[in-house]
Order: structure tokens, then sequence, then C-alpha cells
């Protein structure tokens, strides 16, 4: 194994990374329909990855990850995404793991990080609540201090797989009267096999549950779970997404959802029509200005820049490029459009439905459209408050 | 504000960003477009000679004949600083295409003496290459030739020393340069948008000397391809400039204007739609990077489609952006002495040129995967 990944020029690594996983990421998983597999239904991938040491591309050697620099954990997402990998649960890699790293006392490391890696901790992130939502800081799930435990109350929701997690890391109020509502925010680790816990999976608009409520009933969590110090959980948890930001901008789906389009089209004769190939050209050429937009944002990564606020431009174009996109699908598909399951198109089956109802969330989750536009307001074009 | 972002290892582009500044400066864009208006739509000598001056006219003129040899990253750059000073004169047909025509034309005398003349400012050579209603046709008479037919959409016709004309004999399109001032020549003109006349010319049975031909046939198409992609490029760099300077302006204006006790840019209803402007210049200016890049590769299908693309996006953005910026301004956006009515007026003229967003759109899907029924400029 190379003792520096980032030594290595880009090519050869992204053809290393390609060959190995296209050998063993399993044939049964590649493109899945589910955009949020269970941790069961992956685990062999999983695994395969854990063994092979590529399961955390961004955590330092030394915790057991890649140490890749942003450019190669590019190159790794990229591939991963073109050879159709299913998405893992990665809360412990994505978030978890970068939270203790940076934040976490060496005993949480010690005893986390390779509970991870290992598979044995599966990990969901409790942030939103049913009134704190945009508006995260006036979260009330409360943790007092009886002894050396917190009692925990309350309950999270929108929380992604936990119903095939066994912990989270929860945002709580610690201080009820804080004079700036951030503060009085603390990180607490949570075995939610813990008595007084109780999640109860949701079912969205595709017909799957993959994110839950979790419910917290006088729930136990000893004072070592703490994640740096109590009150100050708002800046630990702000801290932990960096260049990992620029994903929620990839043009990954509606890439995938226009050479969808493209084939219904082609099947339906779509293309003899101009009105169509007018609405066509304007999806397309969006499609690829926002491929040359990432690129610009990407070269900042690769040049060893770091990413301003400026990048929630790309998610939110991307996202609603990617609606607009399934939009002209059921255009398509004319009366057809009436059906819930997937459409012919020669010899394959187009999801016109599926996707049309997945992009509806991507503008909703990972702070919503609007919450990116205030963002983009205050911190790049430094509008009045 | 967004702005193209490019590597400058020996620092030109910040120095060229820097001269138009300065340029700016002396020869503000807004008076000079509507003095360029109060006079009919020519264009200022001094200002236009002074750009000479400044290098930028012939830009992309080899060293060979007399160029800077320059390419087209500093092309795109000064044309995108043009835009954001929004300096009206007609870089991208007089400069930019007529360049592209001359540089890649016979070597000769005539060639030469045209470089020359553009680089020093003596000489100003605007294309008439658009057939109007009488198709531009040459054919030999004795020693000279004949050339016949009406040119349409001709810039700065007036202060033009020479037109170069794309004309047809029987072998295909011949590019001759033709003396401004030649018997049996006629010209029209009607007021741009933008306070610039354009023209119809129209020749009648004209004489021009053999030497003035610059390519014959096979070649002069080529040329003309290549002036018109490199003109796109500088166009679309020009109303990237100009999107982004009108969505400064528009929040300048909205953080000052008090309303309900607060500056107007302080509500959600505002704020939105600003960043929205934003988003679309800052794709704008992603495009016309991506189009230069594309053009520095050996690739040059990706390159068509790289400037298809750019000059689409940055005009769709310059236009939009601007005929928002006139609304954020309220009542003062709808005035002739607001400047923000000058860069929709701008923007407006150059989206217009050489194909709109729509018609690049359908090529660009016509030439990537057969699509469409896409028609081709010119």
């Amino acid at each position: 194994m190379a003792s520096d990944w980032n030594d290595i020029p880009d090519e050869e690594f992204r053809s290393t990374f390609r060959e190995w996983v296209d050998q063993n990421c399993p044939a049964q998983l590649r493109y899945m329909r589910k955009q949020r597999p269970l941790f069961n239904e992956v685990a062999e991938w999983y695994h395969a990855l854990a063994a092979k040491g590529w399961l955390a591309p961004t955590w330092p050697r030394q915790y057991g990850g890649m140490g890749l620099s942003a450019a190669k954990h590019m190159i790794y997402v990229e591939e991963w995404g073109r050879l159709g990998c299913p998405r893992i649960p990665d809360h412990g890699i994505g978030l978890v793991g970068p939270l203790l790293i940076q934040h976490g006392t060496e005993e949480q490391k010690a005893h986390y990080l390779p509970r991870i890696l290992s598979g044995e901790h599966v990990w969901c992130q409790g942030y939103s609540e049913p009134n704190a939502g945009s508006d995260l800081a006036s979260l009330t799930t409360s943790a007092v201090l009886d002894g050396d435990e917190f009692v925990v109350n309350g309950q999270k929701i929108w929380t992604t797989l936990a119903h095939c997690a066994n912990w989270i890391f929860v945002l709580v109020r610690t201080e009820r009267d804080a004079k700036v509502r951030q503060k009085g925010i603390t990180v607490l680790l949570l075995d939610l096999t813990s008595p007084g816990v109780r999640v109860r999976p949701i079912e969205n608009l595709r017909g799957e549950a993959d994110f839950c409520e979790v419910f917290f009933d006088q729930v136990r969590v000893p004072m070592k779970n703490l994640v740096g110090k109590v009150n100050e959980g708002w800046t630990v948890a702000k801290s932990v997404l960096g260049h990992e930001r620029i994903f929620l901008g990839a043009p990954t789906r509606p890439e995938y959802a226009i050479a969808r389009l493209q084939r219904l089209a082609d099947a339906r004769g779509a293309f003899e029509d101009p009105a169509f190939v007018s609405r066509f050209a304007r999806l397309r050429l969006d499609l690829y200005d926002l491929g040359s937009a990432f690129e610009r944002y990407a070269k900042v990564l690769r040049a060893g820049g770091e990413l301003g606020a400026d990048v929630s431009a790309l998610k939110v174009f991307t996202t609603e490029l990617y609606q607009r996109i399934t939009e002209e699908m059921l255009a398509v598909a004319g009366e057809e459009a009436r059906f819930a399951d997937d459409l012919a198109a020669g010899d394959v089956e187009i999801d016109a439905m599926n996707l049309f109802l997945d992009s509806r969330s991507p503008a909703i989750f990972g702070g919503s459209n609007e919450i990116q536009r205030n963002i983009l307001a205050k911190a790049v074009l430094q509008l009045p408050g | 504000m967004p702005e193209l972002m490019l590597d400058d290892p020996d620092g030109t582009l910040v120095m060229l960003r820097d001269s138009v500044a300065g340029f700016a400066e002396r020869f503000p864009g807004a008076k000079a477009m509507r003095e360029k208006r109060g006079l009919g739509g020519a264009t200022d000598p001094l200002i236009w000679s002074a750009m000479a001056e400044a290098g930028w006219i012939g830009l992309l003129l080899p060293e060979e004949c007399g160029g800077a040899g320059l390419g087209l990253r500093e092309q795109a750059v000064l044309s995108e600083a043009l835009g954001r000073a929004l300096v009206s004169e007609p870089i991208g047909s007089a400069s930019v295409f007529a360049a592209t025509l001359i540089g890649g034309a016979t070597p000769g005398a005539e060639r030469s003496r045209l470089a020359a003349g553009i680089v020093s400012g003596d000489v100003v050579a605007v294309p008439a290459w658009i057939s109007g209603a009488k198709p531009l046709v040459v054919h030999a008479v004795s020693d000279n030739l004949a050339l016949s037919g009406e040119a349409r959409f001709v810039d700065a016709a007036r202060v033009a020393t020479d037109f170069l004309v794309v004309a047809q004999d029987a072998q295909g399109g011949m590019l001759l340069s033709v003396p401004a001032d030649l018997d049996g020549m006629t010209m029209s003109e009607r007021a741009g948008i933008d306070g610039g006349a354009i023209a119809t010319v129209s020749f009648s049975d004209c004489k021009v000397p053999t030497d003035r031909v610059l390519s014959r046939a096979n070649s002069s198409e080529d040329l003309l391809r290549q002036a018109i992609l490199h003109t796109r490029l500088a166009l679309a760099a020009e109303l990237s400039g100009l999107a982004s300077k009108a969505l400064e302006l528009t929040i300048a204006y909205t953080s000052d204007r008090v309303q309900f006790g607060k500056p107007i840019a302080s509500f959600q209803a505002i704020q939105h739609r600003l960043v929205d402007m934003w988003i679309e210049a800052d794709l704008a200016a992603a495009a016309v990077g991506n189009a230069v890049e594309a053009l520095q590769s050996d690739d040059s299908e990706a390159a068509q489609l790289a400037v298809l693309a750019a000059k689409a996006r940055a005009g769709d953005a310059a236009f939009s952006i601007c005929r928002r910026a006139v609304h954020l301004h309220g009542a003062m956006g709808y005035t002739d002495e607001c400047d923000v009515g000058l860069y929709l007026k701008r923007a407006i003229n150059l989206n217009a040129m050489l194909g709109q967003p729509e018609q690049l759109r359908l090529e660009f899907v016509e030439r990537e995967s057969g699509v469409g029924r896409g028609r081709t400029y010119g």
C-alpha cells in the first residue's frame, strides 16, 4: 500500500481506486434504486471497503483512514458515482469521525473510531426537531446534568437512517436562558439502545422510509459522551463540514436524470417536437454550464484552497435543475404520467415518477434552498440584515 | 462579484484589467454612450485611437504581422473588463472578428497593410459579411473584381476605412478588403439600441483591385467560422462583465435605498432576487472560463460546444440580470439618466449579435447529439 495516497498522481490514483472498486463492489448493489439503503442491505460492501482500508477517505491514516486531500477525495467520490456504487450509511464516516478527530478526547477517538470502521456502531445525526428545522438554533431537546449523567428529554425528526443505527450524535439544549440562542447547545453521543429511546420511521413520498422520528424520554447519557464543552456544541457542530460541501452541488443527479429523460424522449418521439427540443436544449445547457461551475470550485480545492460560502450557489442550481429535468420527464410521459410505476422505453424501464419524487428532497435537505439563498445574501453579496 | 478565473502566471491579465479601469476613468462608458447617441451613433475617433494605443485593437493579430501575439485568454479578460466598464465601442466586430479574418488571411501586402493599420489605429476594418436582400457576389472584370450586393448589420460603418467583405464567386466565398470610399457604394444607417449606428452597406458593381483579395474559396469559409467562434467568445466575456457590473450597481442601489425605515436590500424578497442574479452571473463567468480553456485544448469540437454554451449563458444572464436590475432600481431604473438602463440596452445588442441564446442552444444539442433542427448562423 502506498505510504501516502496524495503523493500518487491523480490519474494513477483514479485507475487504482476504480479498478479495485469495480472488482469488489457487488454487482447486485450497483445502481440501486434506493438513495439511502439500510446498513444490512449494503453491509457486504461496507465491510469490503473497511478490510481494504478504504472506508474512510478523509480520516487521517493514524485513525485508519486514507488521509486523502480534497482533490483526491473528489476523485474517490466521482469514481464511486461513476461505477454506480450504493451510498452506505455514512454518518459515522462523514460526520462523527471528523467531529471526534477535531473535538473528541483521546479516549473517545480510541473507543468510537474503530467501531465505526468495523460497522459495530452505525450512526445517525440528531439535529432537526419538529420546531427547529431551518431555525436549528431554536432546538429544545434538553439535557440536564444529574450526577455524572445527562438526562435527555425531547424529540428529533428527519433523522436519516435512525432505524438502522445504534448510535446518534445529538444536539441538545443545556442552557435554556442563553442570551444568544446558539450558546447553550451541546453535542452528545447517545446509545440508541438506551432505555427511553423510541424510533419511528417515516415513509416518504416515494414510499420508502429513510428518515425517522426519535423520541427521548428520561434517557441517561454518561458525562464522558460529551463532545467538546458544555454549551459550545453549536461551534463544534458547524465545524464538521469543510470541502465536503461541494458534493451537495455535484451534478451527479441531474446528469443521471437527463440521460433517463433522453431515453424516454427518444422512445416517445419527443425529439420530433421543436418545442420539446427547445426545452431539452435549455436543460442540457444548464447541466453543461453546471459542470463548468462545479469545475471552477473543484479547481480551488485542487489548488489547496478552501471553499467560501459561494459554493452554496452550486447546491441551489443543481437541486433545482434536477427538479426541472424530472418535471420534463413527466411532461414527456403524457397520459402515462398517471402511473405510479416505471415506464417502458424500448428495452429499458425509465423510473420517471421515482426520479420526480426523489428530486423534491434535495432542495429541502442540507439547508433548504431558501436558507442557502439567505447565506449567499449575507456572506457573499453582503446585503444589509 | 463573479469574474473570469484564469491562471495568470506573469500578471498579464491583472495588467489588462488595470489598464481598462484606468481607461474607463478617462472615458467613462456611460458618458461616451450618451454622447455617441447624440452624434447619431458615430464612434468617437479619439476613443478608438486611445484603445488602439492601449494595444487592445487587433490584440489577436499574430506577432509576425505586427500584433501583440496575445491570445483568446487575454481577449476574454479584456472584453470582460470592457463590458464591466460599459465601453461600447465595437470591439467584437472591428477588433476580434476583423483580426481573426486578417490574421488568417493569405500573407501579402494587403494583409500587412491592414494589420499594421489596425494596430496603429489608422485603419478601421469593419466586417461586412452578412448578406441582405441582395446577396454579396463578386466576379472578375478584366484586371479588377466587381462587387455587388448588400451587407447588413455593419458596425462603425461611418468611421470605417475598409470593409472586410465575404462575397460569393463561382468557386465559393472570397474574402476581400474594400475601401470605404469606393464609387458605387451607398450606406444607410439605423440607430442601434445602445446608441451605436448599424449600417446596411450596398455595393453596385463596385470595382475592387484584385490585390485586395485576402483569401479565396474554402479557406474563406473556414476563416469566417473561426472569426464567428472567436467573436462569440469575446461577446460572451463582454456580456459576462456587463452582467456582473449591473448586479453590482443594483446591490449598491438597493443597499442604499431606504423604505419602511430599512434598506430595501434587507428584505428577503429582494435578497433572493439578487442572489438568483448572482448565481446566473457566476454561471456565466464559469461558462466563459470553460470556453477559454476549451479553445486552448486540441479538441476543436469541444471548443465549439463550449463557446456556444458560453455565449448562450452569458447572453441570457446579462439580458435577464439587466432587466431585473432596471426593475430593482424602481422608477429611477426607468429613467434615461440612470446608468442601469444603458447596461440593459448594451446587453440587448450584444446578446442579439451572432446568435441569440435559443439559437445557440439548438446548435449545441444538434452538434452534440444530432437532435433537433438547429439552424446555424450565416
